[in-house]
Parts: C-alpha cells; sequence; structure tokens
C-alpha cells in the first residue's frame, strides 16, 4: 500500500476532518484551557490552576450528581443488554409475523426524548394515569418520581431503557443471526441443547457484539441530559442531577465556567477512561492491517 | 427439529404480546388520547372506547402557532443537516474505502475518537464563539452542529458500503479519463445509494429530535418543535394534556412513519456503523 496519501484523498476527507476538527476537537481542547481558569461571561479569564477542579471536586453536588450518573448508567446499560439478548434469542427462535414484529420494536427509536418524558409522565400520573392505577390495583406503592429522588432517577432510567433498547437490540441480534445453524446442529450431536448450547456456543459468539453495544452504551448514556432535564429538571432540591446537568446549570445559570468546563473535561476523561481498551484494540487492528 | 407444542406457543404469543406492548402501548396512547376530550383523557371508563374529537388539535393550531413554525424549523434544520452529512461523509467514505495510508488510517481512528467526547462539553466555547458570530438563534449554527456530530459515524458507514463496490468499476472510468469527482458522481453514487439511505436515516432521526443543542443556541427565530413541545410539559402542569398530546403526536408521527418505512437501511447501518466502530 501507498505510504503517502494522495493529494485527492486528502481533498475527499477534508470537509468531515475539518468539521469534526474545527466543532468537536478544537472546542473540547480549548475546554481544557478554561478550566484551568477563572472566567464568565464578558470577563477576561484568569489562570487559577486546578483550582476549579478542587472546587468541583469540593462539591457536594458533583458528588451527587457523578453517583446518580453512574447509577443510571449501571442500571439503563445492564438492563438494556439483558433485554435486548433475550429479545434476540427470542426472535432467533423464530415468532409470529416477524416483520412487523421488528418494526414495532424498533418504533421507540423514532421517538424524541421530548415526546417519550409526555407518554410516560401520562402513564406514571399519580391518581390516574395507567401504570399509576396499575401499581395500585397491585397494592403497590405509586412511583412519585416529582417527590422522591430515588423515584425520579428510577423514571429516567425507564424513559432511557424505553428510548435505546432498540439500538442494543439491533446489535446484538444482527449478531445472533451471523451465527451460522450448522454450530446448533453439530453441538446437539454432542448433547449439547438448550443451556449448554447457549453457554458454549451463543454466549461466547455474541461476546464482541454484546462488548460493542456496551461499550456505546455506556458513553452515550454518560452524557444523559434531555431526559433527566425534562423529567426532573435535576429536582426537587438539586437531588436528581447527572453529570451533564449539573454542568449545564454551573454554565447556564450559575455562570461558573471554570467549575463547568472542570466538569466538562472529567466527562471526557471519564469516556475516554471507559473506551481505552477498545480504543487500544482498534488502534493495533487498524495499523496492523495497513502499515 | 422444532416440535411445536402448545404451551410453547401460547408461550411464544405471551411474549410477543409482551414486546409489543412495551413498544408500541406509550406511543399508541398518547396518539389516542389527542383525540379525547379533556373528559375522557384521565377516565377509566373511556380508555379504549370514547368519542373522538379534533378539538386538542384545533386549540394546539390556534393557541399554539409557535409549535407549527418549531415544526417548520425543524423541517428545514432536518433537511439541511441530512444533505451536508450524507455529502461529506460520501467524499471522505470514498477516500477511506479507495486509498490507504499511514495519515489516512490515523485521521480515521480520529474520526472514531471524536464520538468519545460529549456534545455538553463543547456548548462551554462554542456559546460565546457562536454569539460573537450573530449565529445565535440560526439554523445555519443547528444544521453545523447536527451534521458534524453524525459525519464520523456517516463516514465510517458510507466506507462499509463503498467498500462493496467493486474496484475495477472506478479504475475502469479512471481509464475512460474520468476525475475523483466524476466518479464519485457516475459510478459511486448511483451504486452507493442504500449507504447514503442509511446514513439519512440516523441524522433525521437525530436532527428532528434533538434537544440539548436547540435548548442551548435557539431562542425563538429557530427554534425548534421538541423544544416547544418542552415548553407545553411546562406550561401545561397537568392541565392542558390534550394539546400536549397534539403536539407530541404531530412532532412523532411523520419520523416514525420513516423509520418503519426504512426499517431496513436502519438496521443495515447500524450494524454496519457498530461492527466497524
Amino acid at each position: 500500500m501507498a505510504s503517502r496519501t494522495p493529494l485527492s484523498a486528502l481533498a475527499l476527507v477534508s470537509p468531515v476532518q475539518l468539521m469534526v476538527g474545527g466543532i468537536i476537537f478544537l472546542p473540547a481542547i480549548y475546554v481544557f484551557w478554561l478550566s484551568l481558569n477563572q472566567s464568565s461571561f464578558g470577563q477576561a479569564a484568569s489562570f487559577v490552576g486546578l483550582a476549579n477542579y478542587a472546587k468541583v471536586l469540593g462539591d457536594p453536588y458533583f458528588w451527587r450528581a457523578l453517583i446518580n450518573t453512574v447509577i443510571v448508567v449501571a442500571i439503563v446499560v445492564h438492563v438494556e443488554l439483558l433485554l435486548g439478548l433475550l429479545m434476540a434469542l427470542f426472535f432467533a427462535s423464530g415468532v409470529p409475523c416477524r416483520a412487523l414484529l421488528l418494526a414495532i420494536v424498533l418504533a421507540p427509536y423514532a421517538v424524541s426524548e421530548v415526546s417519550a418524558v409526555v407518554m410516560w409522565r401520562y402513564l406514571f400520573e399519580p391518581d390516574v394515569g395507567m401504570m399509576s392505577q396499575a401499581l395500585a390495583w397491585f397494592g403497590l406503592p405509586p412511583i412519585e418520581w416529582a417527590v422522591k429522588p430515588s423515584h425520579g432517577l428510577f423514571m429516567v432510567s425507564l424513559l432511557s431503557i424505553w428510548l435505546h433498547l432498540p439500538f442494543s437490540f439491533i446489535i446484538i441480534y444482527a449478531a445472533r443471526l451471523s451465527v451460522p445453524d450448522e454450530l446448533y446442529e453439530a453441538g446437539a450431536i454432542d448433547g449439547a441443547t438448550g443451556w449448554t448450547a447457549f453457554r458454549r456456543i451463543t454466549l461466547p459468539l455474541l461476546m464482541p457484539a454484546l462488548l460493542i453495544a456496551a461499550l456505546f452504551r455506556y458513553i452515550f448514556a454518560f452524557r444523559l441530559f434531555s431526559e433527566v432535564w425534562l423529567m426532573t429538571g435535576g429536582g426537587p432540591a438539586r437531588t436528581t442531577e447527572v453529570m451533564a446537568v449539573y454542568l449545564y446549570l454551573e454554565a447556564f445559570r450559575y455562570n461558573s465556567f471554570g467549575a463547568a468546563a472542570a466538569t466538562g473535561w472529567l466527562l471526557v476523561l471519564a469516556s475516554l477512561l471507559l473506551a481505552l481498551f477498545y480504543l487500544r484494540s482498534l488502534y493495533r487492528e487498524m495499523f496492523r492491517k495497513h502499515a | 427439529m422444532r416440535r411445536r407444542s402448545l404451551p410453547v406457543a401460547i408461550l411464544k404469543g405471551f411474549g410477543v404480546l409482551v414486546i409489543a406492548a412495551w413498544s408500541i402501548l406509550p406511543i399508541a396512547l398518547i396518539v389516542m388520547s389527542s383525540f379525547k376530550s379533556d373528559r375522557d383523557i384521565f377516565s377509566l371508563t373511556s380508555r379504549f372506547s370514547f368519542t373522538p374529537t379534533l378539538a386538542n388539535y384545533e386549540l394546539l393550531w390556534s393557541r399554539w402557532g409557535d409549535f407549527f413554525h418549531g415544526l417548520w424549523n425543524s423541517f428545514l434544520v432536518t433537511s439541511g443537516a441530512t444533505v451536508l452529512a450524507v455529502a461529506v461523509s460520501l467524499l471522505a467514505g470514498f477516500a477511506y474505502s479507495r486509498h490507504a495510508s499511514r495519515g489516512l488510517q490515523a485521521s480515521a481512528f480520529f474520526l472514531i475518537f471524536i464520538r468519545l467526547i460529549p456534545p455538553i462539553v463543547i456548548t462551554l466555547p462554542l456559546f460565546p464563539v457562536v454569539n460573537w458570530l450573530g449565529l445565535n438563534d440560526t439554523h445555519f449554527i443547528l444544521i453545523v452542529l447536527y451534521a458534524t456530530f453524525f459525519v464520523s459515524l456517516g463516514t465510517i458507514v458510507m466506507r462499509t458500503f463503498i467498500d462493496q463496490i467493486p474496484r475495477e468499476l472506478d479504475e475502469a472510468a479512471m481509464i475512460d479519463g474520468a476525475s475523483q469527482f466524476q466518479i464519485i458522481r457516475r459510478v459511486i453514487f448511483p451504486l452507493a445509494a442504500q449507504g447514503m439511505l442509511a446514513v439519512s436515516v440516523f441524522v433525521i432521526v437525530y436532527a428532528w429530535n434533538e434537544f440539548l443543542f436547540a435548548f442551548i443556541f435557539t431562542t425563538t427565530k429557530a427554534k425548534t418543535a421538541p423544544l416547544v413541545v418542552a415548553e407545553m410539559i411546562g406550561a401545561v402542569e397537568g392541565v392542558e394534556w390534550g394539546v400536549l398530546f397534539a403536539a407530541s403526536a404531530v412532532q412523532l408521527l411523520p419520523v416514525l412513519a420513516f423509520v418503519i418505512l426504512m426499517q431496513k437501511h436502519l438496521v443495515a447501518g447500524l450494524t454496519a456503523g457498530a461492527v466497524k466502530g
């Protein structure tokens, strides 16, 4: 392979590279510089070193937001993967009206966070919502998402799972479809059926897809903003904030750009850390093949 | 191999029902309730049987002109972002598919790496710059932002699809004296339609529904539909559910129909994008 980049190829990739470089990468680097400075709107920045990080890390609201984020991400991603896996296996075992059911399963992918909030708030509206009444019928306490922080986070998790399950499901289902039937036939001859076949054939072969789905969902769930903002607004009394909401409030409500920038940079670091192994293996694969 | 016994069939039927209810019931409920009178919305007896009315839609039309303006803005922004993202992804996807060098590999890696940066982080430095440039509350800024956040996935998807187009075709065109751009226009463009559709599905769904950037960068002129619906949630607080349902239904149904229509391309794009990075 040629080791020099042809000029025409350079021209072809430059629009994409300029867009992500100029609008995502450079601003992200600039956020790092911002995080080392004291600044707010219309005010010259002054260098303060790591003071913003110290401020953020000493802020109990930050820790609350971080813990909330970790809890929600852990619930959302793992429940999603489990449900996605179950649904993929269910589909693979043969279902009636497969095409129609697939379209139905994909439907939430098209729904905006805003509309999803409208739907789930309607379902869980105290006393009168369909789910509230169902809970009451079973003798269960209602979900008081506007009052109790844990209930608010539960609603946010439920909403996120509902919105993003189609993504996890499709990734896993596509991987399941590419497992050849012969493997199961060969396994059956050796006496591997049911649970054994799942553990020895299905699960190992689906592992790469499960890891990819998990990675993407970890990264995207970590930036969760709209669902929380529209469902609870971070309240009551800042108890249901997540990282992105904390960042938004610091920057645009409390005018504390330095603290917001420090939070932002911590968010970036967390994403990089989550993806480190993936990036490393990707890097090796890309440069082994073509170098 | 497959034994079809009655209990299994019943269990399967039950599974199908649960999956369908989980996925579609919340959507169906608000669409249905948008045709209910205020009296029927939370009434137990008229949950599924009620006299349909267009009152909510009339109210939406007369009182929330803002919403229809928002829909128009959403339409403009979505179209602009889609055209831009698909066009630049096609060019870059072609380059990555047909050329290889260390520099190009590094830039492809950069594209994947960039997806790790959360959108909210870059609003901090962009907000003052956008204001200073006078781009605040314009369609342009949303178009550029939405397209930018999807060009890396778009490029990866386009590259996967273009990889499947035989190189002999562009070589033949090259012998006939076609330039790179002519090859893209005459050979790749018609054959990569599937990939471009897959990329458009992503961008359209994202741009039509996006909340964060619209919330931060628009106020009145370029305000998109999800933003107006969010305002209605804040404004109605349990009183005017009907209008809210009507607005949600109008915001939701076009893109839902589109996704169902484009199901095959969505699945192809999701798998191409996820497997390759």
